[in-house]
């Protein structure tokens, strides 16, 4: 049983793990994460693959949104952009992943940076309206500029190839995806606790108090969209080589809307708020398909019936989530291990 | 206490039904298939699906095949291409079945290296892409009818027989979408119209279910097509465009492809549909002097007895399944196992398999597409034959 938590020195209380329990089950989670891909076949490494690909989007968003509390509505697009960047860098100019990778991010940053510029004048939902443009805009150039983006028929994306070893099944992509899930969320943890990360959370509680204290409000909202608008890049980079052809098609508003729920549901300005949500997004609409699985010898009618309803119960989940715990999964999980603290001994 | 009794009971009989469900797979030819049943491909998915398992189902009472049974086994994907491919994958693992259909263009473009490389599947799906009927780049995949531009080619073909003014060139319209449903066979259009000496006099696009169409209507009369082919649409804005040539006194007549084919737009289109023409790869549900429509009418008579129509979409999944059957019967004839690579090497030795009336004479030739199409002309609400079976190579 966990009875106390003394820190001596400043180091150990700075410390992002700061007790030995949340170290050991750190480990055994990295430990777990290194074992599932002998264990688990095609399907299973897909799907771990593509959370992969959203717990880093979301992650990304949850900078942005959930930190320094800009909303944005255009995340997929730069999502699309790292996407973009790689099918275009690799088809184009054969570049390695070794390369695509973080020049995707840089060029979703960049024009995250170009699409933060009106955070200068504006703010809260005015600014969410001048991200949810920066999104059309975007989905109308990769659909019109056919002779960079292949139009509407998108571009097919090779597999990647690291050392000479193609990256062509999920168990082999499953060993760049999730170290590299793993590197970003650290580095995300680790954002927040240097000047730039509190500088974000001063803007989001209250901008005219950060101002004052001698942050400069413009400087450090575009360094969120920028650092945000890198994880998406990054995303999109994974994801063009999981599903291996980029279309338009894939960075839909409602793509958008989907992150920004996974961040929410998940619990907002959490960074495991945002992965216990990219999970949720992802994981949940896949189980309910298994469930109604169990009823495929139904008859027509009555299918015609419950396979609208897997969305409307999905849809019903979210606002359950919302309505009993407005604070998200990351609150729920906080909960649970505050139960086991002290577990058996409750009272 | 009673609660974990019931609750063993329940898990036991679940175990029980499951391990039913296996021993009763064990010796049946296995189809899976990602369905779009719901999302924004719906009206057609659903009816794709049904189409289908009836297909199978119905082969399966005439005997099956080599004594085998299919098993059609669907998950509905939701016209969303990552859950398409998850359920793809899933399936893989869990059945490897020797067919399979795919719910979208997408879908198949993003498996095609791995279905070749891995998975050895015979692929059918909803799209009528050219770039999934190409044998040296897909040879596993097959369009259940002819692509878009075969479809144009059938088509261009018919105007060119039955030019509106005797000795001069036909001029044609064509009218789409701005998506790839749209534009993807825009280009072999243009040089096939070249090539039957028909004038292409307007290049309209809009965008999806577009409410706006007066400069492209205003266009159209400055053009005064003969014909007007719409692509990439499946209901708006084809009414409104009909209308509007009406009002502005244009005698077009305008024609479709396969999804602009259906009761639905004929429906919408009301009195201003009599005339409206197109191509379908298939007999319609009413065409009841085709012998397999006789068969299908049976069919869902004593399955669904509450059925009165079945769109194209419909015919559309049942002829799949005929490919499945088909391609299925040739492998067990020459005594080989049911694989994916002992069907795919089938597919171009199909050479002139007769339907019966419902989908023509079917040979894969030059593509791993039908390239052969019926033109249909509405009267009183029903597509009627305007011309015989239309082959292009």
């Amino acid at each position: 049983m966990h009875v106390g938590n003394f820190k001596e020195t400043y180091a150990a209380d700075e410390a992002v793990f700061s007790t030995p329990t949340s170290r050991f089950w750190l480990g055994v989670l990295l430990a777990a994460l290194a074992v599932f891909p002998f264990m688990a076949g095609d399907y299973l490494l897909y799907m771990a693959d593509l959370t992969g690909v959203a717990v880093i989007g979301a992650v990304g968003l949850n900078i942005l949104t959930g930190a320094a509390g800009q909303i944005s509505l255009g995340h997929a697009a730069f999502v699309g952009i790292g996407a973009y960047t790689t099918a275009i860098l690799t088809s184009h100019l054969g570049l390695p992943f070794i390369l695509c990778l973080p020049l995707s991010g840089i060029s979703a940053a960049l024009f995250g940076v170009m699409v933060g510029a009106p955070s200068m004048r504006m703010k809260g939902l005015y600014l969410c309206i001048a991200t949810l443009a920066a999104q059309m805009i975007f989905t109308f150039l990769f659909v019109h500029w056919e002779s960079l983006t292949g139009g509407i028929r998108g571009i097919n994306v090779a597999p990647a190839e690291i050392f000479g070893l193609k990256l062509n099944t999920e168990f082999r992509l499953y060993f760049v995806t999730m170290p590299l899930v793993v590197i970003m969320v650290a580095g995300a943890r680790n954002l927040f606790r240097t000047r730039v990360g509190r500088a974000f959370i001063a803007i989001r509680d209250r901008d005219i108090s950060a101002e004052l204290m001698g942050i400069n409000l413009f400087r450090y909202k575009l360094y969120a969209f920028a650092a945000s608008s890198f994880y998406a890049g990054v995303a999109g980079c994974l994801s063009a080589y999981l599903v291996k052809v980029v279309t338009p098609e894939h960075f839909p508003l409602h793509e958008s809307v989907r992150y920004l729920a996974m961040i929410i549901v998940g619990g907002l300005g959490s960074i495991l708020g945002a992965i216990f949500g990219a999970i949720f997004m992802t994981m949940v609409p896949e189980i309910l398909q298994s469930c109604l699985g169990l009823f495929q010898g139904m008859s027509e009618r009555v299918m015609s019936f419950l396979f609208p309803l897997q969305t409307v119960v999905f849809g019903l989940l979210i606002v359950l989530f919302l309505v009993f715990e407005p604070h998200g999964l990351a609150e729920m999980w906080r909960r649970l291990k505050d139960y086991f603290r002290l577990w058996p001994f409750e009272y | 206490m009673k609660g974990r009794v019931l609750i063993i009971g329940l898990v036991a009989a679940l175990c029980l039904l499951l391990a039913a469900g296996a021993a009763f797979a064990a010796d049946t030819i296995k189809v899976t298939a990602q369905q779009p049943i719901t999302g924004r491909f719906a009206f057609a998915g659903k009816h794709i699906h049904q189409g289908l398992a009836d297909s199978l189902a119905y082969a399966n009472e005439k005997g099956g095949v080599g004594g085998k049974k299919f098993e059609y086994i669907y998950e509905d994907s939701g016209y969303d291409l990552k859950r398409a491919v998850a359920s793809f994958k899933k399936m893989m693992a869990k059945y490897n079945p020797p067919m399979d259909y795919g719910e979208s263009t997408g879908q198949g473009k993003a498996l095609a290296p791995e279905i070749n490389s891995r998975y050895h599947v015979l692929y059918g799906s909803t799209s009528f892409s050219q770039e999934l009927a190409d044998r040296k780049k897909n040879p596993y995949m097959f369009v259940s009818g002819p692509t878009y531009a075969q479809q144009f080619g059938i088509l261009l073909k018919y105007i060119a027989a039955h030019p509106k003014k005797k000795g001069q060139k036909p001029k044609v319209a064509f009218f789409y979408s701005d998506t790839e449903f749209g534009r993807d066979p825009i280009p072999y259009a243009r040089e096939m119209a070249k090539k039957l000496g028909i004038d292409v006099v307007a290049e309209e696009v809009t965008a999806v279910g577009a409410v706006d169409i007066t400069s492209q209507l205003l266009d159209m009369v400055k053009a005064k097509p003969d014909y007007c082919i719409f692509q990439g649409y499946v209901v708006p804005p084809i009414p409104a465009v009909i209308r509007g040539a009406r009002d502005y006194g244009l005698d077009t007549t305008f024609m479709g492809s396969f999804w602009a084919m259906s009761k639905m737009l004929l429906g919408k289109l009301g009195k201003d549909g009599e005339g409206y023409m197109g191509v379908n790869p298939y007999a319609y549900w009413y065409h009841d002097d085709v012998p397999m429509i006789k068969d299908i009418k049976a069919f869902n008579k004593k399955h669904h007895p509450d059925v009165d129509y079945r769109p194209n979409s419909y015919m559309q999944g049942w002829f799949t399944g005929m490919v499945f059957v088909k391609l299925s019967e040739m492998v067990s004839a020459k005594g080989l196992p049911i694989t994916g690579e002992n069907l795919m090497k089938m597919i171009p030795q199909v050479k002139d398999w007769d339907t019966g009336a419902f989908a023509g004479k079917i040979s894969f030739k030059h593509s791993n597409a039908t390239a052969v199409g019926k033109v249909y002309k509405a009267k009183g609400g029903k597509f009627e034959p305007a011309s015989d079976w239309i082959y292009l190579d």
